[in-house]
């Protein structure tokens, strides 16, 4: 694992990290979810996560926007400790590490009894934004997600990708410097994934760095600059994503990569 | 005595009546969210004390209770049993539906999913912000057929003030009807709750309407 790290930091100048993670540790009980993971997002990159369910992609996930407190480990936004050695930082200080990331989850969880533009401009404002500049910011994000005329739309009358838009939409209004996917596609039907995935590669066009955990290979292989293959709590293999879909060098990684295919 | 009378005394108590429900829905709505709070708490101690008020109220008559909060304090302090009845009916009352209205808002709470939640919290929301523009909303649509049914039942409950001869609608039928060996009164007093909840019917189906436009 640490050998993986090496080679991909002698390759040339240091760039910027958006996240940071050494050693990351988190058990359920006596379940050991996450042994010692260490990862790094530099800045416009887009790190795809796959790996059997339960090998802790999503807690992962998780951990690093504070919805699951690690055991132990480091996490660092830009050089600057969230977590360092399993110790978090103040309540105000996480606060404001939240406003460098968003998150979009599986299920969406828009907030239905709000509109779309709603949903969209509350947490900025709730920030102290000010609405004006809020609601012309969502406007601009509902166009680019192509979501012109839903403003006033309730989430329920809305289908499931174009509800993964709002709330990828709604994660953007925040300005975050990076983006955590937990399988964006894997609630929807498989004839909207496209749509979603399309936005999702749109903003990696446009340099956004971001983290997707997802089962779409195809995906992963057009869209990330990495590809990270996770199981029972260990990056197994990580690298370019022809290397680790197309050629991969552990065997365990193949199996998957067989099973999936069938 | 003519129908007539009986409907003008009846109705002179009907002010008693409406103070009694809706004072007791002023205090208990609140009361029973704090007390579903309690009941929520992850503090042991807390939530099982809670949990023990919850079944002695639920499980002990509204008209033992109503005697209780009455009367009590003259059995066990001396203390002068108050003139005006509607402070302990109401105490009583506003206990009894809090605990009530408490699991409601409970089961309510309870069943908001927890991405609600965890969205809110990666969205910079704070912990009663996440709460009131949340949480709060969504469970009042959720809880509103379970509150209108206990709201029915409070119009019904008031005539239970009798027991401490409050000068309620039903309490005065009640004298009516034992001087006038007549059944009348209790019809008129039926009468009188099926109007009442007409109108809370009609009430809390519009704000359920209005809580209709998401799902």
């Amino acid at each position: 694992m640490a050998d993986f790290n090496n080679m991909e930091s002698m390759g040339g100048q240091k760039a910027r990290n958006i996240l940071a993670v050494n050693a990351l540790r988190k058990a359920f009980g006596s379940l050991q979810v996450l042994k010692d993971i260490s990862l790094h997002v530099e800045q416009g990159n887009v790190v795809s996560v796959i790996g059997p369910s339960g090998s802790g992609k999503s807690t992962l996930l998780r951990c690093i926007s504070f919805l699951e407190k690690a055991d132990g480990g480091d996490i660092l936004y830009d050089g600057q400790y969230a977590v360092k050695d399993g110790v978090y930082a103040t309540k105000a200080e996480l606060n404001r590490f939240r406003t460098r990331f968003g998150l979009v989850f599986q299920n969406f969880n828009l907030f239905p009894h709000y509109s779309v533009m709603k949903n969209i401009t509350e947490p900025p404002m709730i920030r102290g934004e000010n609405r004006e500049i809020v609601t012309e910011r969502a406007s601009a994000l509902l166009k680019k997600m192509g979501l012109e005329g839903k403003e006033n739309a309730y989430p329920c009358q809305l289908s499931g990708g174009q509800q993964q838009r709002v709330a990828i939409a709604r994660a953007l209004a925040l300005n975050p410097e990076i983006l955590f996917f937990d399988e964006p596609t894997s609630a929807l039907d498989p004839e909207l994934t496209g749509e979603v995935l399309k936005v999702i590669r749109q903003l990696a066009e446009e340099k956004m760095t971001m983290v997707v955990v997802t089962h779409e290979m195809p995906f992963a292989r057009a869209v990330s600059n990495r590809v990270i293959f996770m199981d029972k709590g260990v990056i197994v293999e990580e690298g370019h994503p022809e290397q680790v879909l197309g050629s991969p060098q552990q065997e365990r990684t193949r199996q998957f990569l067989r099973n999936y295919q069938r | 005595m003519s129908l007539m009378t009986m409907i003008v005394k009846m109705s002179e108590g009907l002010g008693k009546t409406c103070a009694i429900f809706f004072l007791t829905l002023l205090f208990s709505l609140p009361l029973g969210m704090i007390v579903a709070l309690l009941r929520m708490s992850k503090v042991k101690v807390v939530s099982t004390i809670t949990r023990f008020f919850i079944t002695v109220i639920r499980g002990t008559p509204l008209m033992l209770q109503l005697l209780a909060v009455t009367y009590g304090p003259y059995y066990l302090f001396r203390a002068n049993v108050s003139r005006n009845k509607l402070i302990p009916v109401v105490i009583a009352f506003s206990i009894n539906y809090a605990a009530y209205f408490a699991e409601i808002y409970r089961g309510g709470i309870e069943s908001i999913s927890i991405g609600q939640y965890e969205a809110a919290e990666v969205l910079g929301y704070s912990k009663f912000q996440t709460f009131m523009r949340i949480i709060l909303p969504q469970v009042i649509k959720r809880i509103m057929p379970s509150v209108t049914n206990e709201v029915v039942t409070l119009v019904k409950d008031t005539s239970m003030a009798f027991t401490v001869s409050y000068q309620e609608m039903f309490t005065i039928g009640k004298q009516i009807a034992n001087s006038q060996t007549s059944f009348m009164p209790f019809v008129v007093a039926g009468v009188f709750y099926y109007i009442f909840n007409a109108i809370v019917d009609y009430l809390m189906g519009r704000i359920e309407k209005s809580l209709d436009y998401y799902r």
